[in-house]
């Protein structure tokens, strides 16, 4: 996979967004620019109830839940991001990527040729080699993500950050999951923003940029907005809701937000961003909601792994019970399903 | 199924539930209960003829007489264990009800089914309070409730809880074929302990009338269409019910260029494509961020889906045939105005379901912009300004429910004040609570459930005598007070000569009568005392002009300017005690009296003065973060009709309470004695702002008829013959105004409670609720 996102220009952004600005009629482009982010604005309550009801307005049942809950599986980033990994557990991670779900359950379902396996896996800078040395010896050209940047606060100098994503690269990691610096957004430093991770791009080379926002650290959902705007703008090819560290991760609402914007790029510059929600989301119910939002505000198009990613530990395995369920009718036991 | 079941537990015949038990007469036409889909027959409705009718309110005034006497807690207990029982049957309840309707079962489900009960706790918490917090007030009686076929059962659970929880018992009549009232009344038929406080009959409205004229029926509520509510309105004009309408269903939206503009897209969603409401939107768009929303609005209606309603996943599911084919009509006839007309989503293409629909560029001139928008169909139109936004709103004869989008809070509460309906909602759309008052103004009726003024549409104050029809059927509502009555000279004027004849008190100056003829006034012995204009239509019309370019001076002012200035009036009549008290004699009303009538006039104005200091208040409503504002605003121009007795006291009395609200007043003095009345005038010119107040002195027939008839008058109080309260309610269909009217009966305005009570504040103005989410 290379890189699609290549950035936009500041100056050919705003034409961009000409239409937008057209009743402001810009006497000078960067301020312009900077006064059209200033006055996004995101209203917090109705979005809140707008997450609540797509929530249930898509259920799906049956045979459906079990295409769509193999479907989910797809799109899994699946991630250990704990200070006692070792490469014992990062072999049995990337084992897990390769075989999802059980054997015999693919077979029942008549999807065992299809190569069923997640989107990624995802780990610590430090743990990129012995993931790609397990998924070599696996046999599998699934990509290795790997956090950078100062995962998860983001708090160290910006040399060590950009040259933690070149030698994860180095490493053999094909995708970099970088979190942004949120001093920069909470003191309104937009254009320094979009300076950092311009150059986090240029780091990655050939890899793929995902930017982690933090939105729990970022105060407002026009924060979470203009953020987003900015990564992509920047350069990110996926925008990514949060490390999983911090005290709120992944929720609807800010889901919700983020769409919006990636939507609102692809309507101005005609680039498809992606985007991945990651950090608490644990039951197969979650991810089938998740599935239908991404259904609901940006359409069919955007459900493929190039797309749509889920950040997720734990994640798989309750689907893989959920798929025991359905084809079984009896739920598992803990020993029925492989530990990951 | 369970609905499937519950129905064949009534061997798919259903019939009345009445006084606890399920009542099934014998030769009665029936009407299939279909399918709104497949049009499939589920089960065949007996129609109501007027027997069952009685025999339901019978019950219903039997059950009363222990229901009204038992005390709070034990109607309190009784609505909390109903809304277990819809509990305990929600499931039951939300398929047949998305059966029949045909609406989306998730809307059911997660919304009306929730609300239900919690519009029993809500009110089972009033019932429990009732002796303290309503103190001073009872329970009416029977009373009659209308649905009509668009309804959901949702609109009879808002009426039905406040008035069973002040003690009310009630008769509800619903469109044969909609099983659901009819599972409820059986829900809490089978509570055991009061059967008959809630029975349901089925039939057509047309037995609205029968309903209405039985003994014992003191209050008929009707929610549905306008031009039903016109002829209810008419029908009903003397009758002994009290009529309460809500009519029209559909709403605005306007979306300023300072919106959250995705967000408000959703709001249009909610509003009429989610199977929420019953009715269509009216949208106006702000043109500067025009293109961006209808972009992304079609974006949007492209992912919407339609199907059958008990499908999990559907937005909106199909209204019938009937919807089908309004919408149909109004889109066809829109497009051939002109109109621009977008269609989305994944909606079967067979009546009865209808595809979301946006109307644009509609002129503002063809008759589509005027009628009502029908579901599920938005039109949208631009404005460019937040001052025409309101204009253009506020230039319907509707007045139900409005949201305001706008990130900029100065903007949305200019707008949410400005626009005259009942429920203004700022950045969101459609949110709904017990403890909310709902309800409009104009074409959308008076009458209001939910909160407080949901309560006191089922009260009266106490000691206030039953309703009793007062109809006078050979009373031709053609030649009521049509022709004034021609005053002759009436032979030799003895005594003193009289003083020039008093003039019309119009735009804050005396002014000759159109018609440039006066009558003349006697007094006790039959003396002629006085000569007064005898004003006529034109009058009407002039002083109507004056009062609406004062009105928003007025209602601009703030409570403690209103204040001051009713004091200032209390203390000019003080000061001319001996002049009015001597006017008040030569009627004959002993010294002792007058002087009583006086004192009590300026007592009046001073109390509504100070009343005028406090109004409106907050509500913390649960589940929303932020408050909602009730606000009591003013009717606008409102025509009074003062009684003959109590010349000066009645008028004090009615002037002060409507001008503390914030009013602007046309006024008809006593007809016997208007001298009082006209001499208050003199010090109101010097005080009152030119206009505020109008008095027109003639014939009280015919000006009663100008005033009920006229289209700019915003409601009108009648204190005066059964027969001219019996024009008043039928004419006042025309703009739906609001009127009181006393049907005959003097009133003690001596008597606080009659006279100053609490019930006149009530009806001097109108409630709005104004729902401020909060959030960042």
């Amino acid at each position: 996979m290379s890189a699609r996102n290549l950035g936009t220009e500041l100056g050919s952004f705003l034409e961009c967004f000409s239409c937008l600005l057209s009743h402001l009629a810009p006497p000078h482009p960067e301020n312009a620019y900077l006064s059209w982010i200033s006055k996004i604005q995101v209203n917090q309550p109705a979005v809140l109830r707008r997450a609540e009801q797509i929530q249930a307005r898509r259920m799906v049942k049956k045979e459906w839940q079990a295409a769509w809950l193999l479907k989910a599986v797809t799109f899994i980033d699946l991630t250990t991001l704990s200070g006692d990994d070792t490469s014992s557990n990062v072999q049995r991670l990337c084992y897990k990527a390769k075989y999802p779900i059980r054997e015999d359950l693919l077979k029942a379902l008549n999807v065992h040729d299809k190569g069923l396996t997640t989107a990624a896996v995802c780990v610590y800078p430090a743990r990129v080699c012995d993931a790609v040395k397990a998924l070599k010896a696996a046999g599998s050209t699934i990509p290795v993500a790997s956090v950078a940047t100062g995962f998860p606060a983001g708090q160290t100098h910006l040399k060590t950050r950009l040259e933690e994503i070149r030698l994860a690269v180095e490493d053999g990691a094909t995708e970099i999951d970088v979190v942004i610096n949120r001093t920069l957004v909470l003191t309104g430093q937009w254009e320094a923003l979009y300076d950092e991770i311009r150059q986090f791009r240029k780091a990655c080379g050939e890899a793929h940029l995902k930017t982690i926002l933090a939105t729990g650290e970022l105060g407002s959902l026009t924060n979470v907005y203009k953020a987003s705007m900015i990564a992509m703008m920047a350069g990110s090819d996926f925008i990514k809701t949060s490390t999983g560290k911090e005290t709120v991760n992944a929720t609807f609402p800010v889901a919700i937000v983020m769409l919006r914007a990636i939507r609102d790029f692809f309507w101005k510059t005609g680039n498809k961003i992606g985007f991945k929600p990651a950090g608490g989301i644990r039951s197969a119910k979650d991810s089938l909601a998740w599935l239908s939002l991404i259904k609901e505000e940006l359409g069919d198009e955007w459900l493929t792994p190039e797309l749509f990613r889920i950040g997720a530990s734990t994640l798989l395995s309750d689907i893989e019970r959920q798929i025991y369920h359905h084809v079984t009718g009896r739920y598992a036991a803990y020993h029925d399903l492989p530990m990951s | 199924m369970v609905n499937m079941a519950w129905l064949d537990t009534q061997d798919r015949h259903l019939g009345h539930y009445v006084n606890g038990k399920w009542l099934k007469p014998e030769h009665r036409n029936s009407v299939p209960c279909r399918d709104p889909i497949t049009g499939e027959n589920l089960a065949s409705c007996p129609q109501a003829q007027a027997e069952d009718v009685a025999a339901a309110v019978e019950a219903a005034r039997t059950a009363w007489e222990n229901w009204s006497g038992l005390p709070g807690a034990s109607r309190a207990q009784y609505l909390t264990r109903l809304a277990k029982m819809i509990q305990k049957h929600q499931r039951l309840l939300w398929t047949l009800e998305s059966l029949v309707t045909g609406r989306a079962v998730r809307e059911v489900r997660d919304r009306d089914i929730p609300l239900a009960q919690q519009l029993l706790q809500w009110h089972a918490v009033q019932a429990y309070t009732q002796e303290e917090t309503l103190a001073g007030w009872e329970p009416m009686g029977v009373i009659g409730l209308i649905l009509s076929p668009t309804f959901s059962f949702l609109e009879m659970m808002w009426r039905i809880c406040p008035a069973l929880a002040v003690g009310c018992t009630v008769v509800v009549l619903v469109p044969p074929g909609s099983p659901t009232p009819l599972l409820l009344a059986q829900l809490a038929g089978e509570l055991g302990s009061f059967p008959g406080i809630l029975n349901v009959i089925n039939g057509p409205a047309s037995l609205g009338p029968i309903l209405a004229s039985q003994p014992g029926v003191q209050k008929v509520t009707f929610c549905g269409a306008v031009e039903e509510g016109r002829v209810l309105r008419r029908t009903l004009a003397g009758q002994g019910a009290e009529l309460g309408l809500a009519l029209g269903a559909e709403s605005l939206l306007v979306l300023t260029e300072a919106a959250d503009v995705d967000s408000a897209v959703e709001g249009v969603v909610d509003a009429a494509w989610s199977d929420r409401s019953a009715g269509g939107l009216r949208l106006l768009i702000q043109e500067s961020v025009w293109d961006e929303t209808m972009r992304r609005l079609q974006e949007r209606m492209a992912r919407l889906r339609g199907g059958r309603g008990l499908d999990g996943a559907v937005d909106m599911g199909a209204r019938g045939a009937a919807a089908h084919d309004l919408a149909q009509r109004y889109v066809r006839e829109a497009q051939s105005q002109g109109a621009q007309v977008f269609q989305a989503g994944d909606v079967p293409s067979v009546s009865p379901f209808f595809p979301p629909t946006l109307v644009s560029d509609l002129p503002p001139a063809s008759p589509c912009t005027q009628a009502e928008v029908p579901w599920p169909v938005v039109v949208a139109s631009p404005f460019r300004t937040a001052k025409e936004a309101l204009a253009v709103a506020n230039g319907t004869p509707r007045g139900g429910s409005a949201s305001v989008w706008s990130e900029r809070l100065g903007q949305a509460l200019e707008l949410g004040y400005g626009l005259r309906v009942g429920t203004v909602w700022i950045n969101a759309h459609g949110l709904r609570h017990p403890e909310v008052p709902t309800g409009g103004c104009k074409e959308s009726g008076s009458s209001w459930h939910g909160g407080p003024d949901g309560l006191y549409e089922y009260l009266r104050p106490s000691g206030t005598p039953a309703r009793l029809p007062s109809l006078s059927e050979n009373l031709n509502y053609d030649t009521f007070g049509l022709a004034v009555p021609l005053t002759l000279p009436s032979g030799p004027e003895i005594g003193p000569s009289p003083a020039a004849p008093y003039g019309l008190f119009i735009g804050g100056r005396f002014q000759a009568p159109g018609a440039r003829s006066s009558r003349c006034i006697q007094d006790s012995k039959g003396n002629l005392q006085a000569y007064v204009a005898e004003g006529g239509a034109k009058d009407i019309r002039g002083a109507v002009e004056a009062a609406h370019q004062a009105a928003p001076g007025w209602v601009s002012q703030p409570p403690g300017a209103r204040a001051s200035l009713l004091w200032a009036l209390a203390s000019a009549l003080e000061r001319r005690e001996s002049a009015f008290t001597s006017a008040l004699e030569r009627h004959g009303v002993e010294l002792k009296t007058a002087k009583v009538e006086v004192e009590l006039s300026a007592r009046r104005l001073r109390a509504w003065g100070a009343r005028a200091q406090a109004q409106g208040h907050l509500l913390q409503v649960a589940e929303l973060r932020g408050p909602v504002l009730r606000l009591r605003e003013p009717l606008g121009v409102l025509a009074i009709v003062c009684p003959d007795e109590w010349p000066l006291l009645a008028f004090a009395s009615l002037l002060a309470a409507a001008l503390a609200h914030g009013n602007a007043v046309v006024l008809v003095p006593s007809g016997v004695c208007p001298i009082p009345a006209l001499e208050v005038c003199q010090d109101m010119a010097t005080l009152l702002p030119a206009g505020l107040v109008n008095v027109v002195t003639g014939d009280r027939d015919h000006l009663t008829r100008c005033l009920a008839l006229h289209q700019d008058v915003q409601a009108l109080w009648y204190f005066g013959s059964a027969q001219g309260s019996q024009f008043v309610e039928w004419a006042s269909a025309g703009n739906l105004k609001p009127v009181w009217v006393n049907r005959g009966r003097p009133r003690a305005w001596d008597q606080e409670a009659q006279g100053a009570g609490p019930e006149l504040g009530l009806r001097a103005a109108r409630t709005k609720a104004l729902w401020l989410p909060m959030g960042d």
